[in-house]
């Protein structure tokens, strides 16, 4: 799966927990989950939870720790994909 | 110096299913998850938790920078009804919660600084569009820090520096307070050092 592919599932998958319409629509690898897309850090779990669930991949701690924006997310889920 | 934060119960009860699976084990650790399973209200605990955590996770990204999602690190202990403590990387935060039926407001401060905080306040704020929610809270703060200090309304804003951690500016001298302010569906509050 490729960047744009990965954009398009990420999109789907966050679509339910943006806050911010303006965010989702200039969403980039650049967008915060919390500061620009304003979804609640609670929310983020299920972020997290969904982008295991579609990719069947675990996503550890220390992974977890850095999923703040959208290019860290593509980043960690390509490199969970590529220890499958 | 505090953090704080609120979590809405009605926005969170429609929002985050926390008998999902797997959510309760990356967000809380075997001993916290033992506090939730044996409350009289688990969903109560499970968001008294989440608050001890971001209320600390505020204070301390404030004191030591960076920005980072690793609610596991944040381990909490429940001392009894309204206090707690919340350790991260040794460092220990004491924190106060306030419940009610509509929300949970905690407040962390870290044990070994003296408290500065000035003042505390949380509430309800009315059904508004975010971005005049936002302005509803940026409003109340600068009018509950004037009416304290006597010091004039024109020349107060909030700021935020680029880890996005707030700050009352002050034009005239340029100074800046510590400020921490949370929202959460209808519910916000804020502390001003």
């Amino acid at each position: 799966m490729n960047t744009e592919e990965l954009m398009e599932s990420l999109k789907t998958i966050v679509k339910p927990y943006i806050k911010s319409e303006e965010g989702f629509k200039n969403m980039t690898a650049d967008s915060d989950f919390l500061n620009d897309l304003k979804i609640n850090s609670a929310n983020l779990i299920d972020v997290i939870l969904d982008i295991e669930n579609e990719f069947d991949i675990v996503i550890d701690n220390t992974s977890m720790e850095k999923m703040l924006t959208v290019g860290s997310a593509i980043e960690i889920i390509t490199t969970k994909l590529g220890e499958k | 110096m505090t953090g704080n934060d609120i979590v809405d119960l009605a926005t969170a009860s429609a929002g985050s299913n926390w008998k999902r699976r797997g959510f309760l084990e990356k967000l809380f650790t075997p001993q916290e998850q033992q506090y939730i399973h044996t409350a009289a209200l688990p969903e109560e605990m499970v968001w008294k938790l989440w608050s001890m955590k971001e209320s600390t996770y505020k204070i301390y990204t404030r004191q030591y920078g960076g920005r980072f999602f690793a609610p596991l690190k944040f381990n909490c202990t429940i001392v009894d009804e309204s206090n707690g403590t919340v350790n991260i990387n040794n460092i220990v935060y004491q924190t106060t919660s306030f419940l009610t039926e509509n929300y949970i407001y905690s407040t962390a401060k870290p044990v070994a600084v003296k408290d500065t905080c000035i003042s505390n306040h949380c509430f309800r704020i009315p059904d508004l569009q975010q971005i005049n929610q936002q302005e509803f809270i940026y409003k109340k703060l600068i009018t509950c820090y004037t009416e304290m200090t006597q010091v004039e309304k024109t020349g107060l804003l909030i700021i935020k520096n680029e880890a996005a951690v707030p700050f009352l500016y002050c034009e005239k001298d340029k100074s800046t307070i510590p400020v921490s302010i949370t929202h959460h569906g209808n519910y916000a509050g804020f502390t001003i050092n």
